[in-house]
Parts: C-alpha cells; structure tokens; sequence
C-alpha cells in the first residue's frame, strides 16, 4: 500500500473565518469581550467626528453667499465656504492681474507637458529632456510670469526654451509611435544614415539652428504685459519659491557634499563651515536677515527684489540640510566601491557619477522626498515677511470685511490642498524607489 | 516671539548706525520717487479698516487711501503706487532702510519711536484707545466691574502691558489669557473661555461687527490708552515730510470746507471761497514749498474724496466699512467736537 501518492491532495477550501466578512470581524474586531467594547467605543468615536464634521462642512454649510453675515442668515453654526470660493483666485494667484491668469496655467502646462515624457517609457533621450527643463524652461516661465520687454538674453533664451519645448514634443511623439529619437528618425527620413557621424551631426545642428532663427523671430513679434513681483502671490508664488527650491537644492547639497567629504582642506572647511551655520539658524531668521538686514549694506535707495532673496535664502538653507542627507548616503556606500572603480581606471568624478552617486542617491530618495515635502512647507514662512503666498492669502480672508473673521475654513481648505499635493509627492517617491530597486532585492 | 523681537531691536540698533552714513548725500525723497515713478508705501499685513485685500486682490482701508492720496499728489494718478506690505518686526526698519518712503499703518506715534529709531510721524489719521467688550448679558457696564475676570488679550503688543497696569493700578486682579492670533481669541471669548476681551476699540468695533449676533456684545466705555495712529517717513528730509504731512491735512481741510470728491470740478471752477480756491490751486502759490503742480489738492480729492468720506467708506457704514460711529468720537471733526483738525492752508 502507498503511503505516498502520485498525486497531490488537493488543499482543502479555507474555512469560512478566514474567508468570509464576519469571519474577519470576528477575529480582528470582537475576538475578545475587552475587544468588543474597544471597537464599539472607536466605531462611536469616528461617528461622532464624521458626523460633526459632515453637518458642519457639508449639511449646514453655506457655499453661496455676499458676505459672512449671510452665512450666519443661512446657518450659525455651518462653515462659509463662500468666502473661500469668493477668494479662490487669490489663493491660486495671488494678486495677479485677472485678466493674466492664462499665463500662469500656460506655464504650468507647460511644464507638465515638458515634463512628461520622462514617464513615457518609450520616449528616448530622458538625460536630455531632464537637462532642458532646467536650462531652459525658469527662462521661458520667468519670462511668461513677469513679462515685460525683453533683453537679448532673454529673447535668446526664450527663443532657445521654444526650439527646445519643440525638439522635445516632436522627440516623445516619435518616440511613442517608432520608439527611436528624433535624431535617428530625421536622419533615416532623409536618407543619411549611411553617412559618417560628422555629416550627421553638422545636419542635426544645422536644423536647430534654422528652428531657433525661426523661433527667434516669431518670438520678437510679440511681448506680454508686465507683472512686478509684489502682485504675485498665493498658491502660485508658493510652488515658484518651492520649485526652484527644489529644483537647485539637490544639486546644490550634492555640490556641498562633495566638498566637505573632499580631501582638499579649504574646500571641505569651506563646505563645513557653509553647511554648520546656515543648518544652525532657523529658517525665519535667514529670512529676515535677507530682506531686512541685506538692504542696509546696500547702496542707498537701492531696493533689491524681495522675492529673489527670498528664493535665495530658501535655496541655502536647504541646500545644506540636503547636503547632510547625500553625505548619510554616500557614507552608507561600502568603500569596496570606490576601489572597485578605481581598479576599472575611473577618477574622481567617473567613480562618483557612475558607479557612487546613483546607488547612494537611490538610497536617499525617502530621505530627499522628505526635505522637499519639508521645504515646501516651510515656504509659508515667507508669509510673515509680507510676502502673499497661500497661508499668506488664506490668513487675510477673515480681514477682508465681507467676510471679517472667516478664518476656520480657509486654513481648512489649505490643510487639504497641502495634503493633496504632499501626498502625491510622498506617493510618487514611494513609486520611484520600487521602479529603482526592480532589479535588486531589498 | 523672541528671536523677532532681538532681531528687531538688533536691526534698529543697526539702523542707528548705518542710518547716518548711508543717508548724508542723499538725493531728495521726492527726487527718489519721481524718478522711480511709484510711490512705495508701507501697510501692514491685512488689518480690517486700515488696509485690507479684497477677493481681487486690491488694496483698500483708511490708510491705503492716504497711500493714495499722497501718490496723487505727487503724480496727479492714484494708481502710480506699490503698496508694501510688512510685518511689524520689520516696519521701522523697512522704512529707514530705505525700503518704503513711507510709512502708513497702525503705527502708534510716541517719544520713543519719533526720537530714537531714525524716523519722524507726521499726522494723525486716526485716533484709537484701547477698550473692553464684554456681553451685554454679563451685566457689566463699566471696566471697573471686572473684578478677577478673565481677559483675553492678544500677545506680544502694548495691549497686554496696558492691561496689566489698569488691573494693577485699579485692584481688579483681573486674569489675561493671551493669545498669538485675535481670530482665536475672539472664538475663545465667544465660546465662554473668558469673561472680556481687550483691543483697540476700533478693531474690536470691527470684529463684534463678525460676530454671529452683534447685538449680545458691547464695548465698555472706559479708554485704557491713547494710540494715536500716525503716518511716518525717514528723519532728515523736511520736504518730504511737508508732502506727506499737508496731503493728510488737505484731506481733512477738504472736509471742512465741503469739498467732496464729487463736487471738486464744480468748487473749483465756481467756488466764492478764497480758502476753497488757494487750497484747489485755482488762485495763489501754496504748491510752491512743495515742490508739487499747484493742482497738487485738487488731484488728492479728485482720488479719494475728503477724510469724512474716506472714514465713511472704510471706517463708518460703508459697504466696505467696519461699522464705527464717527460722531462724537475723537476722530470728528473739530467743528464737530473731535479731534481732526488741519492748520489754514494759506
């Protein structure tokens, strides 16, 4: 007789605790007498928070209305979400000219679509698109924004950020539909690719330069209004001092980093000192000192632009906390590595850029993710030195006297918008490091 | 709280020093702004009644007018202004740094600040004083009766100190609560936290007017302190502060001679008035000290009308008004029993 079978049994079906709902309550919620009146106690708990912030927000609450006082007609008790949504341009823009709010959304369009293609996963030359979104793209923006007659640089850079914009959507479109670069395909298209790589080249560059002299061109046939800095403000002037915080404080850590693990004195005591006093004073103070103090070494009468020593101040600042987050990674990376690269003749910035930086920089991502959520917080910082950014904006509806003393709702409302925006972030980082560490185990 | 309030004594005290030198060859205020082509003034951050944004993003209150007023003056165009605004840590040192050519907010004028920060307040555009609101339900008529009440008070300004001294001077033994952020503190008083709060009376007039019932609260009748609000501009530029000082005055002037901003054209083409004629530049030389077009009043009324219009519109019943009575108040004119009282302009 067999003991053993040449067939496997076949599992027996789960019982229903484990499968069905009750099953699960019972042994999450009511496994125990104790359990049970804990669960009825938080069950009645949520309901009463849900249900008081259900009549106060939604049932009782008032969304059309002049002023507060007719809130208070409607209901004494509701929220005024009127106010909030009387004041929605000024959260979003700040005192931007209302007639220019195009250009704003034009620019944040502009950048996702600029942006995008580095999702696509077909779309090729993503170092590329990455580099032209900070060479070029703060010109083009900075110009939509501000407006104004432009400079020869700026026309060069606009008309350079407009061949690029191009170049690129042309480069992802190709890249969807063949999966090869515009490069290749113009080059295929024209019969060239059987010609040596210099006749290449010289037809590739020879073709930008027709683009940009066209773009230059079309570019000077027109101007926008000019917007001074003071009417920026709200949810806009925000993401600007954030975004460029951002976008300068990784590479600006990076830099710092480096230099205070360098082997050359001056520049690692330079980089410490950096580093050590600007970690060791609170942000408000930098803040301060820049548009208050700053001002008075100056020449006299001559006012520098608030905005831009704010962003400034905001980009050293973090810059040095980032440099402490890439100096944690870089020393997590064994010093096996180092020597590794070095065997394989790589220098200084061979080993760092190619075989150092990318895994330390993979390990820093919660880390990083965690300054930027941080920095962009504390951009509302700048609303106690006169700048309208959005808790700036969100503060001055209850002094506005249609709706003096409205103050619960719009802190609410910048609550949840925060929330979105710091959640899709956390989430995006979340995305990263699992899309960064496929192919390794941990 | 502290770290601002070293900073803003170490920036004074670094104003004081550098003021001298930095300013000794300066060119002319007036110079300065007609070159730049605005007039940079300095509000504070949104107050109700003296300066405020509404949903489009536009200035407006009693102090934002005479911002404007004085940009009329110099410009003839209201609109040729940037309205600055800054915390108050940083107020005196924006304006001596050169920042602002002017300073109009709540600011208190006294010794102290006229004298020693670099700085000269030139006229009272409001006269305020600190006060109690209680409900009307408590029974209490008279600041006198807050025997060991609970007082909510706002932190870090002269209103705590000043009612620390009324309980101590009178024996009220009266309890502050303080608070960073007066939206809080009126939501303490009225969900019961404490049994009064104290402000500037103005303010508070203002924020009763938010109230769910306006009616249950009343401000008691005894007067703290004396807070005369008042524009200021850097030390050391005479012509300038004659600018700013006379066009406050030709608001005030106006409203005694009965300009108002719709019948300026018809006084100044018709008026039989010497006074009405000298001041709308239609006869004699007044612009002259200066350094304006003689039109120069004439084109403040044309702006924003007189002071009593100005107060009506954003102090008094207003659409975009607080809500306080102007009569028999301090800020009256003197014909009126009050206060508001211009020197002849002649």
């Amino acid at each position: 007789m067999a003991i053993i079978k040449a067939t496997k049994t076949p599992a027996r079906p789960e019982p229903l605790s484990e499968t069905s709902v009750l099953g699960w309550l019972r042994k999450n919620l009511f496994s125990s007498a104790f359990n049970t009146v804990l669960t009825v106690f938080t069950i009645y708990v949520i309901y009463l928070t849900v249900s008081g912030v259900y009549v106060w927000g939604y049932a009782d609450a008032t969304f059309v209305a002049e002023t507060r006082r007719e809130c208070y007609g409607n209901s004494l008790t509701g929220a005024c979400w009127a106010g909030v949504i009387d004041w929605l341009d000024n959260i979003f823009y700040g005192r931007y000219p209302r007639d220019e709010l195009w250009r704003i959304n034009f620019g944040g369009l502009l950048l996702a679509f600029w942006m995008a293609p580095l999702w696509i996963a077909r779309a090729k030359g993503k170092v590329l698109v990455g580099a032209s979104v900070v060479v070029f793209y703060p010109f083009l923006a900075g110009y939509l924004f501000s407006g104004g007659d432009k400079g020869l640089f700026m026309q060069v850079m606009v008309s350079g950020a407009i061949v690029a914009f191009v170049i690129n959507m042309a480069n992802a479109i190709v890249g969807i539909l063949k999966q090869e670069s515009i490069a290749q395909f113009i080059i295929k298209r024209l019969g060239q690719a059987n010609k040596a790589d210099k006749k290449q080249r010289n037809l590739l560059i020879g073709l930008v330069a027709v683009g940009f002299g066209a773009a230059y061109l079309w570019q000077s046939s027109w101007t926008v209004e000019f917007v001074t800095w003071t009417k920026w403000g709200g949810l806009f002037l925000t993401l600007v001092i954030s975004g460029i915080g951002i976008a300068s404080a990784l590479p600006g850590g990076i830099i710092l980093a480096l230099g205070r693990r360098s082997k050359l004195p001056v520049l690692r005591v330079l980089s410490t000192g950096f580093i050590e006093i600007f970690r060791s004073v609170p942000l408000i103070t930098v803040l301060f000192m820049a548009t208050t103090m700053f001002p008075l070494f100056m020449r006299e009468g001559f006012v520098l632009n608030n905005l831009v020593l704010v962003i400034i101040a905001v980009v050293l600042f973090n810059a040095c906390y980032m440099a402490e987050t890439v100096r944690a990674g870089l020393q997590a990376i064994p010093k096996g590595q180092a020597e590794g690269a070095h065997t394989i003749g790589l220098g200084y910035w061979g080993t760092m850029g190619l075989i150092i930086m990318p895994q330390a920089l993979k390990h820093m991502i919660p880390n990083i993710v965690g300054s930027f959520i941080g920095l962009l917080k504390d951009t509302t910082l700048v609303s106690i030195i006169g700048l309208f950014d959005i808790l700036g904006m969100l503060r001055s509806i209850s002094k506005d006297v249609p709706w003096l003393g409205l103050h619960k709702e719009p802190l609410i409302f910048g609550a949840i918008l925060f929330f979105i925006i710091c959640f899709a972030m956390s989430k995006y980082s979340r995305h990263l490091e699992v899309k960064l560490s496929a192919g390794s185990n941990h | 709280m502290k770290i601002t309030s070293i900073l803003t004594s170490l920036t004074a005290a670094a104003v004081m020093t550098t003021t001298g030198v930095t300013f000794a060859s300066a060119e002319s205020t007036l110079d300065i702004v007609k070159k730049r082509g605005n007039l940079r003034c300095q509000v504070g951050q949104p107050s109700p009644g003296y300066y405020n944004l509404d949903s489009e993003g536009n200035w407006y209150g009693l102090d934002v007018s005479v911002c404007q007023a004085v940009a009329a003056a110099i410009f003839g165009d209201k609109t040729k202004l940037e309205i600055q605004s800054v915390s108050s840590q940083a107020r005196f040192t924006a304006l001596a740094n050169g920042e602002s050519d002017l300073l109009s907010r709540t600011a208190t004028w006294t010794m102290t600040r006229d004298t020693q920060l670099g700085i000269d307040f030139l006229a009272t555009n409001f006269y305020d004083g600190q006060g109690f609101t209680v409900r009307k339900d408590s029974g209490i008529t008279s600041a006198m009766e807050l025997k060991g009440a609970k007082v909510c008070v706002t932190t870090g300004t002269t209103t705590e100190l000043n009612l620390t001294d009324f309980s101590r001077q009178n024996d009220l033994g009266i309890q502050a609560v303080t608070f960073e952020d007066y939206n809080v503190r009126d939501d303490t008083y009225l969900n019961g936290g404490c049994d009064a709060v104290t402000g500037d009376k103005s303010s508070m007039a203002g924020n009763i007017s938010s109230f769910p019932v306006p009616g249950d609260h009343m401000i008691l009748p005894e007067t703290l302190s004396k807070e005369p609000l008042a524009s200021a501009v850097r030390h050391g530029d005479s012509q300038w502060s004659d600018i700013v000082r006379w066009s406050i005055f030709a608001l005030i002037n106006a409203e005694e001679l009965g300009i108002t901003q719709a019948n300026v054209d018809d006084m100044k083409a018709n008026s039989k008035d010497p006074n009405v004629l000298r001041m709308l530049g239609a006869e004699g030389n007044l612009s002259d000290g200066l350094g304006l077009e003689s039109d120069w009043a004439y084109n403040i009324i044309k702006a924003v009308g007189n002071y009593g219009e100005i107060y009506e519109a954003y102090m008094g019943h207003g659409p975009q008004g607080i809500g306080i009575d102007r009569a028999g108040s301090l800020n009256a004119l003197w014909t009126d029993g009050g206060l508001m009282y211009s020197p002849p302009m002649r």
